[in-house]
């Protein structure tokens, strides 16, 4: 069977007959003759994958999506792994001809209308626009809009999502200037298709989108204040929740921009500054993805944590720009539709190139009773952004009470193509999504773009790469035969305090995953030999074993069977689980993107496929299997860690890995060790104990292979040679602390790890041994005051070295009081 | 003409260290025609890091300040010496009928800057309450003036001055339901009366004079800041009212700064770094006749 020439077919067959309501719309590969289109006539006619071939691109779609950690979080879900069809949007030379001028004209356009708002706003003065479209709008940011302010350049990117009309024709349906998202999305959908299918992608002869981006690159460094030679960009993120933390991680880490959250930058002399290990550093441009309204605590909404207090007065002095301008999400104001034409003639002198859809404004002469008579077919939304009343009569009320509030979008029949729905193409409605940057000082459109397509028949929506095809192969990509010079080099990765607290962590919890699973696969090992001979001596140290596991899970939900192994090792819900840790590592990882290699993902993206593995797996027996899949990539991290730079960031995050091995080792040895059960079960527990701390080979080399009580605490708590020793984990942690910046000799971390050293020190190793009744009661006592000493040890590394001073909060506004 | 000299000192003082503080000011009477300000200071203290005076987007004047010295209270002391006249309005602006003084899709050449004091702001909804509440008053026709004083003399009679029952994010239909709150609840209200019906209207912030001029009555509690509303009569012409004490404003009354609401013109509002749990906040007003 083949896939797209079967669509082309059927589509045509029915296109021509009528049959059913999806196929009346424009088709993007059917023409309405049954023929293919022009941009699709090419690919059609070459080594077009067949169905079979499709799927297979479809998996290895899904498998390099997830070794790249590319995730999405729609609004109120979780956030999941992106989709990509292996269909692309195709558009045709001629096509995009047209579009690119319409969409650089419209970029031109929204950023004059943007500019006059905020100075002379001639547009409202000289009749243009009506004044309560630009007032009564959520973007209109009136702290930005003083008088002697002038940004000629507020608009450095902005998106339009297209639809395609009946017609043919492509019309904008929404305009993105706030801070537009996406571009990250679109890049790495090119990267994975043109892999996945290199020939076809290259017998397209499709616009690359690397010179667009790098052109970018060069767009926001130029947005930077007058004067200033090699200027730093950051990218403002609202953190690793937010929908789209893939897309801002993305750009931050293929730009060589750190990217930050508002607690790692402040305003101090009217600038903006970066907090970084090495002191304050200048920030010249944010690239912004924190919505204006929450970006300053201080003069916009108060209540807002993701924002930097005085940053709107750091911009009206002009001491940093802001990619967009806090103020340019009035330009996506929906009522601005219906005159952009005009607002084209007069700011721009020449007419609208590209239309939007049909938008039509309840404040217009006659536009109240259009609104009320077609409120059922409309798309209505409100100026102010305000909810739309479900019930007809209340919003027929509404439109008349203050029509000029009011706008209402023509449905339009978007057009259709074709994306694998389950096993076989289905019909989806397509939107583009298109971005413009400010290229010198005019916009240029990406060839290219992300388009998302949505089931006619189903409930599935997928995003598609999208191919502008060029008109001769030879073309430059993106038409950008000269690339405008790079006015920075690589801008050094700094590393602000929310990275700082993130290499922590990610330390910790590789570690902590890779030592749960060395417990988890002898308790599994000894759970299916003994787990019916409890008095046994390989039961016994199975009770052991499950002791020091169930310390680290949830004792607290009496539901859950405390020693139930399969929870243990795959239900995120279970605190201490090794999914819950691979799921707290993966969300870690992804704003770590700009500070880490990307191998970081395709082990996460293993891990994650493991445990998928481990939930199918109809009986417990063969789960060994997929915890060593865990464990084999796990390993893999070491890998990352050894190849990171010997700087301070790679420092926190050994003091984190090595902390978390010390603490896991102090919560293995105290329940295995701190007992006597007898000889023979006591061998068999410190076997146990042995190969889950990797001490195994050591011992015997050492010892012979005798194994005695006293020889194991050595060699685990005492011995400085053994990397797996507590002390030695100590004295790793003591030297990191020493070369951190903040470190004076005698901070807090430093003078609990002394102490720590200390008392291993002062410890006689036969006096800690010493058995009362059935306890090593000095042994337990050790261990015990050891892992206390670590959680204190931890808190206060936090405090010194990730935190970024005391919290924001908002002071309490006067009232006024007098009658 | 009277002048005034004006003292406006709010203080916070904190249960710990605070280590950074910003902040923005309103608290400079605003020259304006009726308004000359003869003199005027403001000290933040502990002196500020870095401190800003500019014109707000209202022509306002207003002060961003960065104190970084560690500090257990804030001081931010205004003090000015303000000249004020009554404005007199002409006869025919008052008498004016009150729709067309509404400015949205108005031909007059200023009303497109009178349009944002007409729509809803975020303190000041226009729910049905107060548009039915105003609609009594606001027959066809009725001339403006009339109309406004009406309206102002039926808040006076039909809501208690009461504090403690609102707060500074009080909501219209709040203030409708408890029929009691202070100044700045009563101005609201009133902008919502007037702007649901289309007639521009803006917050104005100021103080009332404590010692009253010679042959005038003394009012009550004067000693604090206070807010009233101005409306929209065409051209650049305000007519301003007071709510609370069902008055025409007039040389008793020190302007500082006007916008939408409260939320455009608060006298301080901040955001301070800090382990501490509470503040506590003191204003001194005081306004003498001199």
């Amino acid at each position: 069977m083949n896939g797209l020439r079967d669509y082309v077919a059927t589509r045509g067959a029915l296109s021509l007959l009528a049959l059913d309501s999806a196929s009346s719309g424009y088709d993007e590969l059917v023409a309405q003759d049954g023929a293919p289109r022009a941009a699709w006539r090419r690919l059609l006619a070459g080594h077009e994958p067949d169905l079979v071939d499709l799927r297979r691109v479809d998996a290895e779609i899904e498998r390099m999506l997830s070794d790249d950690g590319v995730v999405y979080a729609p609004p109120g879900q979780r956030q999941h792994q992106w989709r990509l069809d292996p269909v692309p949007l195709v558009v045709d030379a001629a096509e995009w001809a047209d579009l690119e001028k319409g969409l650089a004209q419209r970029a031109e356009l929204l950023n004059a209308i943007v500019a006059d708002l905020y100075a002379e706003r001639t547009v409202l003065s000289q009749g243009l626009l009506p004044p309560e479209i630009a007032f009564a709008h959520r973007g209109f940011v009136r702290s930005l809009a003083r008088p002697g302010q002038n940004d000629p350049a507020p608009v450095t990117i902005t998106a339009a999502d297209l639809s395609r009309a009946e017609t043919g024709e492509w019309l904008v349906t929404a305009d993105r200037v706030q801070a537009p998202s996406g571009i990250g999305f679109a890049m790495e959908n090119r990267r994975v298709l043109s892999r996945v299918l290199p020939q076809l992608h290259r017998e397209a002869a499709a616009h690359r989108l690397a010179p667009f981006f790098q052109a970018l690159r060069s767009a926001i460094l130029q947005a930077a204040p007058d004067g200033i030679e090699s200027p730093r960009a950051v990218v403002l993120s609202p953190g690793p929740m937010s929908e789209t933390v893939y897309d801002q991680a993305s750009i931050a880490a293929s730009m060589g921009f750190p990217l930050v959250e508002a607690a790692d930058l402040t305003v101090s002399s009217g600038c903006l500054w970066l907090r970084s290990l090495d002191g304050l550093q200048r920030v010249d441009v944010v690239v912004r993805r924190v919505d204006a309204a929450w970006s300053d605590p201080l003069e916009l909404r108060g209540d807002s944590r993701l924002g930097v207090p005085g940053l709107s007065e750091a911009v009206r002095r002009g001491n940093v720009r802001l990619v967009n301008s806090l103020g340019a999400g009035v330009a996506e104001n929906p009522g601005l539709m219906p005159f952009l034409p005009d607002l084209c003639e007069e700011l721009l002198g020449e007419p609208l190139r590209l239309s939007s859809v049909g938008t039509h404004w309840g404040g217009a002469p006659g536009g109240r009773d259009l609104l009320i008579d077609r409120m059922s077919e409309l798309r209505m939304t409100t100026l102010d952004g305000r909810g739309v009343p479900s019930d007809a009569e209340e919003l027929r009320r509404r439109i008349e009470t203050e029509p000029w509030r009011w706008v209402g979008q023509d449905a339009l029949h978007a057009s259709s193509m074709p994306a694998l729905e389950g096993d076989r193409l289905t019909p989806h409605t397509v939107r583009w999504r298109t971005f413009t940057m400010r290229h010198g000082a005019s916009y240029r459109p990406m060839a290219g773009g992300l388009a998302t397509a949505r089931s006619a028949v189903g409930e599935q929506q997928v995003s598609k790469d999208v191919w502008v095809v060029k008109q001769d192969p030879a073309d430059p990509d993106q038409g950008l035969s000269e690339l405008m010079p790079v006015t920075a080099l690589r801008t050094p990765a700094t590393l602000p305090p929310r990275a700082r607290g993130d290499m922590y962590w990610m330390g910790r919890y590789v570690v902590r995953i890779e030592d749960t699973l060395r417990l988890w696969l002898p308790c599994h090992a000894l759970a299916i030999d003994f787990h019916h001979r409890p008095g046994s001596p390989g039961g016994e140290a199975l009770a052991v074993l499950r002791a020091a596991l169930r310390r680290l899970m949830s004792a607290s939900d009496a539901l859950v069977d405390a020693d139930d192994l399969r929870t243990a090792l795959s239900d995120a819900g279970r605190p201490g689980s090794v999914a819950q840790s691979v799921e707290q590592l993966t969300l870690i990882a992804q704003s770590l993107r700009d500070q880490v290699s990307p191998d970081l993902f395709r082990v996460t993206g293993a891990l994650a496929r493991a445990l998928d593995a481990s939930r199918e797996r109809a009986s417990d027996t063969h789960l060994g299997e997929d915890a060593e899949t865990m464990l084999t990539g796990v390993l893999a991290l070491n890998g990352v860690s050894e190849n990171m730079v010997r700087d301070a960031a790679w420092r926190v995050h050994e003091i984190g890995r090595t902390i978390e091995r010390a603490s896991q080792l102090t919560q293995l040895l105290e329940p295995a060790l701190g007992r006597r059960r007898g000889p023979e079960i006591d061998r068999e527990v410190f076997d146990a104990v042995l190969q889950v701390t990797e001490s195994a080979v050591t011992h015997r080399r050492r010892y012979r292979g005798y194994v005695r009580v006293a020889n194991v605490v050595d060699l685990l708590v005492l011995d400085a040679e053994n990397p797996r020793s507590l002390r030695f984990s100590l004295e790793r942690i003591q030297q990191h602390l020493s070369a951190l910046p903040a470190s004076s000799g005698s901070t807090r971390p430093e003078r609990l790890v002394d102490d720590l050293l200390a008392l291993l020190s002062d410890t006689d190793l036969a006096h800690l041994v010493v058995i009362e009744g059935e306890y090593r009661p000095r042994l337990r006592e050790l261990l015990v005051t050891v892992q206390s000493q670590l959680w204190s040890l931890s808190e206060a590394i936090e405090n010194v070295h990730l935190a970024s001073g005391p919290r924001q909060r908002p002071i309490e506004l006067p009232l006024v009081i007098e009658p | 003409m009277t002048r005034y000299q004006v003292q406006h000192r709010t203080s916070y003082s904190y249960d710990a260290l605070v280590t950074s503080s910003y902040g923005v000011a309103w608290v400079m009477p605003r020259r304006m025609p009726g308004q000359e300000v003869a003199d005027a200071t403001v000290a933040v203290l502990p002196e500020p890091e870095d401190l800003g005076i500019s014109s707000d987007y209202y022509g306002n004047e207003v002060r961003y300040f960065h104190v970084t010295s560690p500090h257990t209270e804030l001081v931010v002391d205004a003090h000015s010496v303000v000249d004020v006249a009554t404005v007199e309005f002409p006869r025919a602006l008052l008498d004016r009928a009150w729709e067309t003084c509404r400015p949205l899709g108005s031909a007059e050449p200023r009303a497109w800057r009178a349009v944002d004091f007409a729509l809803e702001s975020p303190l000041v909804e226009h729910p049905d309450s107060a548009r039915e509440y105003a609609a009594a008053t606001l027959s066809p026709e009725r001339p403006v003036g009339e109309a406004v004083s009406e309206l102002v003399h039926r808040i006076h009679a039909d809501f208690a001055y009461r504090p403690g029952v609102t707060s500074v994010t009080s909501t219209v239909d709040e203030v409708f339901a408890a029929q009691a709150g202070v100044c700045q609840d009563f101005t609201h209200l009133l902008l919502s009366c007037l702007r649901s019906h289309g007639l521009a209207a803006r917050y104005v912030s100021g103080y009332l004079a404590t010692t009253p001029p010679p042959g005038r009555d003394r009012l009550v509690g004067a000693d604090a800041s206070h807010a009233w509303a101005a409306v929209w009569l065409g051209d650049d012409h305000w007519l301003a009212v007071d709510p609370t004490n069902d008055t025409r404003v007039d040389d008793r009354y020190v302007t500082v700064a006007w916008g939408r609401d409260y939320g455009d013109v608060p006298p301080v509002k901040g955001t301070v770094f800090t382990t501490a749990f509470s503040s506590e906040l003191s204003v001194y007003v005081d306004v003498q006749a001199v």
